[in-house]
């Protein structure tokens, strides 16, 4: 292939002509004008404006409690970030297209897919998966219900439900059956074992209810 | 995902300066990922603008309420003070998605999210909305596309807020070129109307900055038909505000979602139901207004007696205790 691209646009990487000339000007008008402590401040503002990539960057994600050093393209998303650069393979890649749920991770309390947020996005931010909820060997309640209701078949879409029950026990305690499906809106079971996860998510809540179907107690 | 270069802004004009012309803002990310990983659009540089300060606020004026463009659907979801003030627009944003979207997908994104049309969707067709020359849905599976449209290309808006918004003459302010400008919810979705191309009025580098609510319509409701009861997109959503007052409707809006490019308003409807009593006549009449020159296709005749229903049921719902 005799075909040659340019492939350095004029802003290619972090130290293109017009950032650093941007930085300069920030800077001094900052300096002008405010206060020699918040110069620092700016400083760091400016220069986290710069732009980076398309090839990889440091990234730093904090996962279940551990800090990760990663080397990431911007365009990597944080699911392909858990799976294929940490070794974090509990939140499952189903559709890739926020759709299916099997990607839920906790940001903080708050459940999102995985799948749809760039990992350099969830820097600075608290990510639970899957495994970050078991310690010691012991199950958390939603885990160790999701087996006691069998709430399971194939299993692929657990993780993603286990983490959408737990987001929703932290925040209501004390949810009834229309409280889980709506949490659990976001996540789909193919197999079809709805009916035993919102048994399961009421379980750990504390809420026993009547079933309609008969479960088989494993444990 | 082909590979784009990415930063983080803290001001406005280096958001504008970096998306240049081939960048694209990046707020929530569910629309433009989706987007990106079907290769639809392309972008050089994802410009994160979540740290833009002031825009992810909710502000209550006295007379106009304020949601910042960064404001996520959850906030408003679960702001009490909104569920009180606007139930409407509570009862939209619940029904947005699930959970896991509503909890990162913001107000901004929402309003800017381009067509869901399966032709415009699918990565090997080149419809009119992609430069093509062809639309694909009008000869084809049309089942969950418009009853109106200006132009020749039939995919529906479908941001549900943007159907409560209309109801509520909520305000958008655009950054453009450096000015703010206003915008109201017809001006925001015009270009739509007139151009397939366009999904709404904004160009690359507009940024939806605000959105203003002015609390003169005391009631609201919003109702949503889907074929799922949850995570699903409207098959026609109705959206309806008002005052009632000494029994009668003052200056009420009613608008429909999913069943026109735009946020389909009717204003021979408003203009008929200001100063009625309402009731199951005047919805009615109201509802043959609306939908009276609704041009169904092959697939899609039914949404014109489900559109009907639910324009009666959300008007008659803002008869309930507020």
């Amino acid at each position: 292939m005799s075909r040659m691209k340019k492939t350095e646009p004029e802003n290619f990487g972090a130290f293109s002509r017009r950032n650093f000339f941007k930085s300069l000007g920030t800077v001094a008008a900052t300096a002008a004008t405010a206060q020699v402590q918040s110069v620092a401040a700016e400083l760091e503002k400016v220069n986290s404006e710069k732009i980076i990539g398309p090839n990889a960057v440091p990234v730093t994600l904090t996962v279940n409690g551990e800090k990760l050093q990663l080397l990431l393209e911007p365009r990597v998303t944080l699911l392909d970030a858990l799976r294929n650069y940490s070794s974090l393979t509990g939140a499952k890649e189903g559709c890739d297209r926020a759709t299916c749920g099997a990607c839920t991770v906790l940001l903080g309390d708050t459940p999102i897919y995985a799948c749809s947020k760039l990992a350099i996005e969830a820097q600075d931010q608290e990510i639970t998966t899957v495994e970050g909820l078991a310690k010691n060997d012991k199950l958390t309640k939603v885990q160790q219900a999701f087996l006691d209701k069998d709430a399971l078949q194939c299993g692929y879409c657990t993780p993603g439900f286990v983490m959408s029950v737990t987001a929703l026990l932290k925040k209501n305690p004390h949810p009834n059956a229309d409280d889980v499906k709506h949490a659990c809106a976001g996540n789909t079971c193919r197999c079809g074992t709805h009916p035993r996860i919102i048994q399961a998510a009421l379980k750990a809540a504390g809420v026993e209810v009547a079933s309609k179907t008969e479960v088989i107690d494993y444990v | 995902m082909k590979s784009f270069q990415y930063a983080t802004v803290h001001s406005t004009a280096s958001a504008r300066e970096l998306v240049a012309d081939k960048g694209a803002y990046l707020a929530g990310g569910n629309d433009l990922l989706g987007l990106l990983k079907e290769y639809l659009i392309s972008a050089d540089t994802l410009v994160n603008i979540k740290s833009l300060p002031g825009l992810n606020k909710i502000e209550h004026g006295r007379n106009v309420w304020t949601i910042g463009s960064l404001v996520t659907v959850a906030q408003i979801e679960n702001d009490a003070d909104i569920k009180k003030t606007f139930p409407g627009l509570h009862e939209a944003a619940a029904d947005v998605a699930s959970q896991q979207i509503r909890n990162v997908a913001t107000v901004g994104g929402n309003l800017a999210q381009h067509s869901r049309c399966w032709y415009f969707r699918h990565r090997d067709t080149q419809c009119l909305k992609k430069n093509g020359d062809l639309c694909y849905a009008r000869n084809g599976e049309n089942r969950y596309h418009s009853l109106f449209t200006g132009n020749s290309c039939i995919s529906p808006v479908v941001s549900s807020l943007a159907t409560i918004f209309t109801s509520l003459d909520a305000t958008a302010i655009v950054l453009r070129d450096g000015k703010e400008t206003r915008m109201s919810m017809a001006e925001l979705y015009q270009r739509a109307w007139e151009n397939p191309l366009a999904h709404n009025s904004l160009s690359n580098t507009d940024l939806i900055l605000r959105v203003e609510i002015p609390t003169t319509r005391s009631r609201s409701a919003y109702l949503q038909a889907s074929d799922k009861h949850a995570f699903d997109w409207a098959l026609v959503s109705c959206a309806a505000a008002t005052t009632i007052e000494g029994g009668k409707l003052k200056s009420p809006r009613v608008t429909l979602g999913s069943i026109s490019p735009v946020p389909h308003q009717v204003e021979a409807a408003n203009s008929f139901l200001d100063g009625k009593v309402l009731d199951d006549a005047t919805a009615t009449h109201a509802a043959d207004l609306i939908l009276k020159d609704a041009k169904p296709l092959e697939h899609n005749a039914y949404k014109v007696p489900l559109a009907h229903a639910l324009i009666r049921r959300t008007l008659l719902k803002l008869k309930g205790e507020v």
